[in-house]
């Protein structure tokens, strides 16, 4: 900095100047301190900080599952909705005791508030996922089903109706397996 | 004329409507930073987490455990981590467990059976405490489902997934 080093001189005359009104506006107008220093350690500071800090924080999804015990629950076959993810990350879903059929991710939500709505409160979901299928599509499609539940009980409470959700976690059985490996 | 030549040497550009904002943007980064942890610091692995939509609620830092499920960057090797935030808790929970030395560290490699005694130690020493599971996207659901079922079977039925925000 060529002409940047004058910035802490103080002229002699500022001093003096304190009685006189009129020059010591003047000086104080001129008065700088050379900031360059501050300046480029704060930029260094300020660098550091921004390349360090990772702005996501982690959230969460709250789970719940029942307790253990052996003690099978009887179903209405008829209003049970079940949904499969195979190995491969891929979804199926079947109603009641029919076979699975394929169902794109990005229709999961449209179906689940259609069968929602059709069957009211009635309806089971059980969730099916492959102990192979990676666990991100297990969030993905968890956090789809949440977000049908959210509109779920808009259109419940439209109609007067106080929404009970039934969902599990069930596990996929071998035949089951074998039966989404042919589809 | 003497004016003129002040100006020339005492050229300074007037800094401080950058500093003052320099300044603000500093505290800003260094109230927000956040450090690694104890335990994070010596992990070999990075969890990628699942995605997931927009969530208000937060991992809280206090009266949790942790069970993590990461792939080993060097190896490629899938395990579990299990980790007690409390501090007070965690020696109570190893000094119960008999811990070697060399396992008494903020984060644990666990296998499946010592993870069940850990979550039961936990579960005994501190009954609020709530559990997470962080596990990697990429792994196989099989390795959550595990946990769970430990979990399950401590009676720990509501736990959370720690998720990341779809950008």
């Amino acid at each position: 900095m060529a002409g940047g080093g004058g910035g802490l001189e103080l002229p002699e005359r500022q001093r003096r100047g304190k009685k006189h009104s009129k020059r010591k506006k003047k000086k104080r107008l001129g008065f700088r301190i050379d900031m360059t220093p501050m300046v480029d350690i704060v930029f260094l500071l300020l660098t550091f900080f921004m390349y360090t800090t990772t702005m996501v924080t982690p959230q969460v999804m709250e789970i719940s599952v029942p307790k253990e015990v052996e003690e099978n629950v009887e179903v209405n076959q008829a209003n049970l909705f079940t949904l499969y993810v195979r190995g491969d990350g891929k979804l199926f879903f079947s109603m009641g005791a029919d076979e699975p059929q394929p169902l794109g991710i990005g229709e999961l939500r449209a179906k689940a508030v259609e069968l929602n709505l059709l069957r009211k409160n009635k309806l089971i979901t059980a969730f099916k996922p492959s102990p192979d299928a990676p666990y991100g599509v297990i969030v993905q499609v968890l956090d789809i089903l949440n977000q049908a539940e959210a509109e779920i009980i808009r259109q419940l409470r439209a109609e007067g109706l106080k929404r009970e959700r039934k969902f599990a976690f069930v596990k996929l059985s071998p035949e089951e397996v074998e039966k989404l490996k042919g589809l | 004329m003497p004016k003129i030549k002040k100006k020339r040497l005492g050229f300074v550009i007037d800094m401080t409507p950058m500093v003052d904002v320099t300044f603000l943007l500093l505290t800003f980064f260094m109230f927000t930073a956040k450090f690694k942890t104890e335990a994070e610091a010596e992990q070999k692995f990075v969890i990628k987490r699942p995605y997931a939509s927009a969530d208000t609620s937060k991992l809280p830092d206090k009266d949790i455990a942790i069970i993590k499920v990461g792939i080993d960057t060097l190896t490629g090797d899938t395990s579990y981590y299990y980790t007690i935030v409390n501090e007070i808790q965690r020696r109570q929970v190893y000094d119960n467990l008999n811990l070697t030395a060399e396992q008494r560290k903020p984060q644990v490699k666990v296998s499946l059976d010592l993870l069940d005694q850990l979550i039961m130690q936990t579960r005994i020493t501190g009954p609020r405490t709530r559990f997470a599971i962080d596990g990697d996207r990429r792994v196989r659901y099989k390795w959550i489902e595990d946990a769970i079922d430990v979990l399950r079977k401590n009676n720990a039925t509501a736990f959370n997934f720690v998720t990341e925000k779809r950008q």
